[in-house]
């Protein structure tokens, strides 16, 4: 493996070899097919009938040369003769023998070497073309050189269209495959050829007998595919791990969390007597535990993007979307098979409605007006809140041209889908026919299209059974206080304004008119705007109108609301419409829902109608009409399920190669194919190809089980294996980063499990599915810091009142675009604009602070110690308030070991230390402010006012407990918790 | 004969091999250190950036670059069609007077004091071509920022680290300053992107602790915090060598409460602006209620650029002078023309600024009318992204006056750029070639740039 790189690009002369082997073999299939033609006799070929040599420069010229020129050179060297840069044209062989302003010919017949155009694309001198993502590959340039060496032959238009036709009539070459698809914007692109292992994802899954075809037992295979390419690479596989690790890792994988000391030591026991049970039990119970959903839930809205909140200029919350990520997690928990995870994400309204109408047996009309009352059971109800994937983008209409605003939420749908399901990269489709992989413009736009009578809404969705609605009525409480006084402060204000206003009409002797009144009134016949308020009030006002309407909104977490869409074939929406988004079909105009492709991705620029449809490359059917099969029916309902069923059709390979990809990578750190959104020519290539397909087939086999494929990975040997290895050195020079898995990949903790598992380690974790959001107490700064959003600021994150709602899970916590948590952020929770294939885990500066500086570590630290100090002295004997003992548990609590005897004496000796540190080191108290005063730079003054808000959820709040309210050997035992908490080892997943 | 880079090589294959290879290779580059020095691609002009952003957007005909005949069509009715207020809109005069400053032609309205003593005034670069995209202040931020309206993608300051590393390696090489409120799309304007998290903007707050949980709680010292990390170094030893493996990600780590541990001292010596002399403070306006905050930011700013920070960037918002123009535009001018003149003052005297680029801008311009608001004639500006005037000095700019707009300021009509030929001016000014650097993400090399821009040589000297 070290050599490959450098063997498989020793020099330019294996290219050249490569290009003339090519152009024999392209010979020989022209040849072939003639004589095919002519006879269907012979099939050797002999040295007599290959072709001449000016018919090889004439094909070099046409297939390979002037292709790179059109692509890389005639934007600037051709068309527009005013425009041609540095005088220099590629469209003619006089020209390019001509040269450009230099007065040198660009090319010397015969001579590469001194050509000025070889020394351009090579970068030496001058840099054509001059941007690295159009620069020559090595393999493109030597073609130039040996073009310009064999004397630069330029065949005729006429027999350069003559070559193009015979070689289009050849689906394979050593150029590549043509791929079939609904067609791009130029011949060119609709006939260029892809590398077979660049078309990897969209060719059809090997069978199950061609990828074993020895007959290898199912539970044996993930092992037998993994060591052949290992035994290839000259690796052995690593000695299986430790119990410990095993555990360890088992149920970081499914559930996000440590195991406990307790689960530790029985699962060692048993693995003795008896490994291959207490492995399997141990899997059983970890896959029916509920924190699996809540674990593997949370990698689910990673790659769809989940927050609470809209982002962009407003950030408006979208209350009740934690009713889609208790769908995620209820879906994982109940193993609901994945293609119908993802019908219901795409299509679940329409799924909704047409159960609704059978049922019922309504009229289209009975089923619009039974639709905004939200008359569904709870299946449909489920349904619908699927949809809450539709909604998941960043989005808001403020200051955006209704049609732009369209489009940034349609943009977004095909791309979300595209990444999600697909593992494509459908954006840069928007503007042109993809530049890598075999995807035209077009089937961007049928996809778009596709969504094009999608439509958001907030819409009345019964409540689930099985959904948790705890803390509705404290929490609107605490939402109608918020209002109340926003309400109160506003109206303090308009009271100082009316009156201002009437003594305005009276010195006018004008009868009052209400500000709604007068709105319309010329400027001489009513007050001015604002009067009477000085400028900090005019800015307070602003501040308490967008506070009022923020809480009032607020108000509706409480209500039977899904975050979710509806058809229809158009909507109006008002500058503000974002606020509110409502079924809405009155203020609807029918506009034409047919879709077009938008050169360019510009609204303006309306290119050719196109039907709703599918990914044509991918070569499976979404419809019955053999003249269009890879379209939907352009019917208002229905567009979305019919992409779904394409979607999860068995014979899209891209599907089932997606999902069990991400499983694995989640498992191992690294997919097959290490780019899970992204299987394109530009991604990264499947490892383990056949795995990958092997994986697939048996996905579907066992029903589209995500807990099937959970068993079969961890069941293996593969999964097994210890981070350890006995060649070490020479598999991290050789595989770096462990791509053959002769090993197990060490991993970090990525930020939810890392909170997750502190307080766990500090007993304070409470687990409770579901509901609303919770606030977890965040960086305090932070929270009360001002964030900007339109006209104002938000309210201040005023975290729950109590430590058993703050210190749950953190998938439940309330997610903020414009507000990430900068904890998790830190850790590399990701920004939740765009989808996140996989964590990044670099170590910067800043988590250092974090867990050894914040005041949510040191309360952490602070909550075990005390733990520790009240079972110590339940204790009787020597072991009550022995500090060795106390050192014991923390290592149990967090490292879930026992410190060995050196760890043990030394950081005894440390807490000794630093009890009398403490003991002259007082803490300060905490305190939480019950209002706090805001400033605001308001651009109707310029200048900064201030106004008050208030906090009520720290008047009555159970904070955690502080350093300064505990003992010095307390802190002392808190300052060694702390530091297991900072370890390598309690970070890291052997 | 061909000398590739591995990048360039692997790409050119783009073999099964090659990907896998290939990908390997980024991560092992991401484990070296990524803020090390490193060398600009051509001779460089500017070593440091200031960017001052004035967040809402200026107004060109209110601070730069006047036009007398909006004043003389002062609340007449206007069929311009830029920005995105529609209805009765009616054109709105200036309501500040301009006069010429220094000897390159400099034009500033009389809201501007400081800043026109020709001794910072001959500095300056006024560049009145530039063209946003977005209307919208968050989309807008982003591109002025990131390159792309979408947000999410990696800052100048980031590219700027990237390509140059930074000097002090005790200190971030980019950090962020803003009010106490941060700016609409907040973290997202100095993010790292897809580019590692070290280049991310470090926010310096205006209040409380400098850098989120820079000090531990205040009842543990410097001592105490000097036991822990050497009982955690010799926790995370004994761990290193239970595993039997010197991994590089562990030893970063580790490595980086060192780095914290020293940070812990370095930041807060930046900042203890003690050490300034009276006259320093008071030029940088300091002593004033409305100069305080930003001239307090424009001190530190110098102070972090000659401890060897690459990129600083300052916010300041409050520019969105949607009504009450005149109340609005006067106090933030005021606001910031003492420190602007101060540090442009401070860095010249010091020899700063012949390596150091300041950049005073806004995210886009605003348009020569507006509409009623609440019923009544509103005296302020929609946005515009079609015109809009920055000044730049220092780091190899030429003083002087670049680009206009047409008679109202509704449009740039000569030596329209946009933002991304801006951009790409900035980093070859730093030595640096936006179509060079570049990093692989989502399957091609990205560039700040986007596509590609040109640089727009009438600014250089």
């Amino acid at each position: 493996m070290k050599n490959q790189l450098s063997s498989k690009f020793k020099s330019h002369f294996a290219i050249q070899r490569l290009i003339l082997k090519s152009l024999l073999f392209m010979a020989f299939l022209v040849t072939e097919i003639c004589d095919t033609e002519a006879q269907q006799a012979k099939s050797e070929v002999d040295q007599d009938q290959l072709p001449k040599a000016s018919e090889i420069g004439d094909r070099l010229f046409t297939l390979k040369v002037m292709p790179i020129f059109k692509e890389k050179c005639v934007g600037c060297h051709g068309g527009n003769q005013q425009d041609i840069k540095g005088e220099f044209s590629i469209l003619s062989r006089q020209s390019v023998l001509r040269g450009g302003e230099s007065g040198d010919p660009a090319i010397v017949i015969g001579h590469p070497d001194d050509s000025y155009m070889i020394s351009a694309i090579k970068w030496e001198g001058s840099e054509m073309p001059p941007k690295e993502n159009d620069r020559l590959t090595p393999l493109q340039i030597s073609t130039i050189e040996q073009w310009v060496r064999i004397g630069a032959p330029w065949p005729s238009d006429a027999r350069q269209k003559q070559i193009q036709e015979e070689n289009a009539s050849i689906i394979e070459n050593e150029d590549g495959r043509l791929v079939a698809t609904s067609g791009g914007q130029s011949d060119q692109w609709t006939n260029r050829r892809y590398q077979r292992e660049d078309l990897w994802a969209f060719l059809p899954l090997r069978t199950q007998s061609e990828l074993n075809p020895k007959g290898i037992p199912r539970n044996q295979m993930i092992d037998h595919l993994i060591t052949e390419e290992l035994n290839q690479q000259e690796f052995s596989s690593a000695p299986e791990a430790t119990a410990a690790e095993l555990i360890r890792r088992a149920t970081y994988d499914l559930t996000g969390l440590p195991p406990t000391y307790e689960e530790v030591s029985q699962f060692q026991t048993q693995h003795a007597k008896n490994s291959k049970k207490a492995w399997s039990e141990l899997i059983e119970r970890l896959l029916s535990s509920p924190r699996y959903g809540e674990h593997w839930g949370r990698h689910w809205l990673d790659v769809t993007r989940y927050s609470d909140t809209a982002g962009m200029s407003n950030d408006y919350e979208r209350s009740n979307l934690w009713r889609y990520r208790d769908y995620v997690i209820r879906s994982f928990n109940s193993d609901k098979p994945y293609n119908e995870f993802v019908r219901e994400q795409l299509a679940g309204d329409e799924l909704a409605d047409l159960s609704l109408q059978a049922r019922e047996d309504l009229t289209r009309e009975e089923l619009e007006v039974s639709q905004v009352k939200g008359q569904y059971n709870q299946q449909e109800s489920e349904w619908i809140v699927a949809t809450g994937f539709l909604r998941l983008g960043p989005w808001d209409n403020a200051m955006i041209a209704n049609d732009e605003a369209r489009q940034i939420y349609l943009d977004d749908l095909v791309n979300i889908t595209g990444q999600t399901f697909l593992s494509q990269t459908l954006r840069c489709v928007k503007c042109h026919d993809h530049k890598f992989d075999p995807i035209p413009t077009r089937d961007y736009y049928r996809i778009y299209s596709a969504f094009g009578t999608t439509q958001m809404a907030e819409r009345n969705v019964p409540f689930l059974e099985s959904e948790n609605r705890q803390r509705f009525h404290e929490e609107q409480t605490h939402v109608e206080k918020m209002l109340a006084y926003a309400r109160t402060e506003k109206d303090k204000i308009i009271n100082v304004q009316e009156t201002a206003a009437k003594e305005w009409y009276q010195e006018h002797q004008l009868p009052y008119k209400t500000e709604d009144d007068r709105r319309n009134d010329p400027d001489e016949m009513k007050p001015p705007r604002h009067v009477g308020l000085n400028y900090v009030q005019q800015g307070q006002l602003k501040v308490r109108e967008q506070d009022e309407w923020i809480w009032n909104r607020r108000l509706e977490r409480y209500q039977p609301m899904a975050q979710s869409v509806y058809n229809a074939d158009s909507t109006i929406l008002a500058w503000n419409g974002a606020r509110m988004l409502r079924i809405n079909r009155k203020r609807q105009k029918g506009t034409t829902t047919t879709g077009n492709i938008l050169i360019g991705g510009a609204l303006t620029a309306v290119g050719e109608a196109v039907m709703p449809g599918v990914l044509s490359a991918v070569a499976v059917p979404s419809s019955n009409d053999p003249a269009a099969p890879y379209t939907i029916s352009d019917s208002i309902n229905g567009r979305r399920l019919a992409l779904a069923n394409w979607i999860v059709d068995e014979n899209n390979p891209l599907t089932t190669r997606s999902i069990v990809n991400r499983v694995w990578k989640y498992h191992f750190g690294s997919g097959i194919a290490a780019n899970p959104n992204n299987f394109g020519g530009k991604g990264a290539k499947p490892t383990h190809p056949q795995l990958l397909d092997y994986l697939a087939n048996d996905f579907m086999e066992q029903g589209w089980s995500i807990k099937s494929l959970h068993r079969l990975i961890m069941m293996s040997s593969t999964y097994k294996q210890s981070t350890r290895h006995p060649d070490l050195d020479s598999l991290q020079e050789s595989d770096p980063n462990n791509l053959y898995l002769a090993r197990f990949s060490r991993r970090r903790l990525i930020a939810e499990e890392l909170r997750d598992s502190i307080l766990q380690s500090t007993g304070e974790l409470v687990h409770e599915i579901g509901g609303l959001p919770i606030m977890p107490e965040i960086n305090m700064e932070v929270a009360l810091q001002p964030r900007m959003i339109q006209f104002s600021i938000a309210p201040a994150y005023q975290p729950s009142p109590t430590p058993e709602q703050r210190n749950r899970r953190s998938v439940y916590a309330y997610q903020v675009r414009g507000q990430a948590d900068p904890f998790s952020e830190l850790f590399n929770q990701p920004n939740p604009n765009e989808s996140c294939e996989s964590r990044e885990t670099a170590a910067v500066t800043p988590q250092a602070f974090a867990l050894l500086n914040s005041e949510t570590m040191n309360d952490r630290a602070i909550a075990i110690a005390e733990r520790i100090l009240l079972e110590s002295q339940k204790e009787s004997g020597p072991e009550k308030s022995d500090l060795q003992n106390q050192i014991r548990r923390a290592f149990r609590y967090i490292l879930k070991r026992e410190p060995s005897p050196r760890e043990r004496q030394r950081l005894s000796e440390y807490a000794l230390k630093m009890i009398p540190y403490h003991q002259t080191h007082a803490a300060q108290p905490t305190v939480y402010p019950t209002k706090i005063t805001r400033s605001l730079v308001e651009e109707f003054t310029g200048r900064p006012f201030e106004y008050e808000e208030i906090l009520p959820v720290f008047e009555d709040y159970r904070a955690d407990t502080k350093a300064d309210q505990v003992s010095a050997e307390s802190k002392a035992l808190a300052d060694v918790c702390l530091l297991l908490f900072n370890t390598n080892e309690f970070l890291y997943v052997e | 004969m061909l000398h590739p880079s591995r990048r360039q090589v692997l790409y050119g294959l783009g073999s099964t091999l090659g990907t896998v290879a290939f990908s390997s290779m980024v991560q092992a580059e991401e484990n070296a250190n990524p803020l090390a020095q490193k060398q600009p691609m051509h001779p460089a002009k500017a070593k440091n950036v200031i960017m001052l952003f004035m967040e809402g957007g200026p107004g060109q005909m209110d601070t730069f670059d006047p036009k007398p005949e909006l004043t003389k069509r002062h609340k007449q009715e206007s069929k311009l069609t830029g920005g995105l207020e529609t209805g009765f809109k009616f054109f709105v005069g200036s309501p500040f007077s301009f006069r010429k400053v220094g000897d390159n032609g400099i034009e500033m309205c009389d809201q501007w004091q400081h800043l026109a003593d020709p001794f910072v005034a001959n500095e300056l670069c006024n560049y009145r071509g530039c063209q946003a995209e977005s209307l919208n202040h968050p989309e807008a931020l982003f591109h002025m920022n990131t390159g792309s309206r979408l947000g999410g993608d990696p800052s100048l300051g980031a590219w700027a680290n990237y390509g140059l590393g930074t000097v002090n390696q005790n200190l971030p090489g980019y950090v962020v300053m803003t009010e106490l409120a941060m700016p609409q799309g907040g973290s997202t304007n100095w993010s790292n992107g897809f580019l590692p998290p070290g280049y991310q903007g470090t926010r310096l707050r205006p209040q409380g602790s400098p850098i989120l949980d820079l000090s531990p709680p205040s009842h543990k010292d410097h001592l105490h915090q000097r036991a822990a990390l050497d009982e955690l170094a010799w926790l995370n030893q004994q761990h290193m060598q239970s595993i039997g493996e010197q991994d590089k990600k562990l030893m970063a780590r580790m490595e980086n409460y060192e780095l914290a541990f020293r940070m812990q001292s370095e930041i807060p010596s930046v900042i203890d602006l003690a050490s300034e002399s009276e006259s320093t403070i008071d030029m940088y306006g300091m002593n004033a209620p409305e100069t305080q905050v930003f001239g307090r930011q424009c001190l530190m700013a110098r102070r972090l650029v000659e401890n060897g920070v690459r990129f600083v960037q300052i916010f300041s918002g409050g520019w969105d002078s949607h009504d009450y123009l005149e109340r609005g535009h006067s106090a933030r001018i005021k606001s910031v023309d003492k420190p602007l003149a101060g540090l442009l003052r401070d860095l010249k005297q010091r020899g700063l600024l012949d390596d150091t680029l300041v950049i005073w801008t806004g995210e886009f311009g605003r348009t020569p009318d507006n509409n009623k608001r609440g019923g009544v004639y509103s005296l302020g500006r929609g946005h515009n992204n079609q015109a809009m005037t920055m000044l730049l000095a220092g780091g190899g700019v030429r003083p002087g006056v670049v680009g206009a707009t047409d008679e109202f300021g509704a449009t740039a009509v000569e030596k329209v750029h946009p933002i991304r030929d801006l951009h790409v001016t900035l980093l070859h000014l730093l030595g640096l070639n936006d179509n060079k650097l570049t990093y692989f993400h989502g399957g091609r090399f990205k560039q700040l740039s986007q596509f590609g821009g040109e640089v727009i040589h009438e600014l250089i000297s």
